[in-house]
């Protein structure tokens, strides 16, 4: 990371759909057992109007970033061997169903830097994504820190 | 106290107190082959956490999971008890690796209520006792 004026770049636009088979995936990704997590009939009888989706299903954004889920990292100039994801939140507006498809807009929020434990400096990223819908309702705003620790001596 | 099928997932707000514990839960031991299946599913191929010579190049002792492993594994198991559609807010903080033969326990609790909602703090701790990840969230209950 050698740019210290990211602060406000948009980052990168991606639509991307919610499909049956990657929440399968994510599903036995996260050792879960339930059959609503994956299956029409299972997410009907549990009482649901489509199959709902993990809390992180944010996630399946990366599949259609460029460059992936380090695009954004190799986007910055981040080392991604020294680069760790220090925290994540998400706001939930509309719920989200398997079949819908969504747009996520990044942006970088902030940046930063500090002395690290293990001695160099650490820079610290903010970033904010924005998921559209199909209907162009905000459905989750999810924001993120990534942390790219200080090179060895 | 409604007995509910442990794979139940609720569509409609659940009631819930302050004090009232998600149903514990512990997976593992991790292998590299989960890491590698949420890889695929997730779409995070950082080779840190897959390419065991590259991760050992760095300077890590082998590779490790990727945090939104463990969020994800929490995330679904707060859903199950909270239901999907009622969580308003998720916060995850790293604050430790995980690695392969780890073991994980997720637990949660309820700390705090008001007319419709609950924030739920949890932790998933490694089976050294070391938290490596902690979250709040801010789910509606009936």
């Amino acid at each position: 990371m050698n740019d210290d004026s990211v602060a406000g770049r948009v980052l990168e636009t991606v639509t991307f759909p919610i499909e049956r088979g990657k929440l399968y995936e994510l599903a036995r990704a996260f050792h879960e057992s339930s059959r609503a997590w994956y299956d029409d009939g299972a997410a009907a009888e549990a009482g649901f109007d489509g199959i709902p989706v993990p809390p992180t299903v944010t996630a399946l954004a990366d599949h259609w970033r460029p460059g992936g889920a380090l695009g954004t990292a190799l986007a910055l100039g981040l080392d991604i061997t020294r680069l760790l994801h220090g925290e994540s939140s998400w706001d939930y507006l509309v719920p989200v169903r398997a079949g819908d498809q969504l747009t996520a807009t990044t942006h970088i929020t902030g940046s930063t830097t500090r002395e690290g434990k293990r001695g160099g400096t650490m820079t610290l990223i903010m970033l904010e994504t924005e998921f559209t819908n199909h209907c162009g309702e905000l459905a989750i705003r999810r924001r993120d820190t990534l942390i790219e620790t200080g090179a060895p001596a | 106290m409604s007995i509910i099928r442990a794979d139940a997932l609720p569509a409609t707000p659940v009631a819930l107190a302050v004090g009232d514990t998600m149903p514990e839960a512990t997976v593992g031991p991790l292998t590299r082959t989960d890491f590698v299946r949420y890889a695929g599913a997730g779409g995070d191929l950082n080779p840190v956490h897959h390419d065991e010579e590259l991760a050992r190049n760095a300077g890590l002792r082998s590779v490790f999971a990727m945090g939104m492993l463990h969020a994800g594994m929490l995330g679904t198991r707060l859903a199950g008890w909270a239901g999907p559609d009622n969580i308003r807010s998720y916060r995850v903080r790293f604050t430790g690796q995980v690695w392969p033969g780890d073991e994980l326990t997720f637990t949660g609790s309820v700390t705090g209520v008001d007319a419709s909602t609950a924030t739920i703090e949890m932790t998933v701790v490694r089976q050294t006792g070391e938290a490596v990840l902690k979250a709040a969230a801010v789910v509606r209950r009936a």
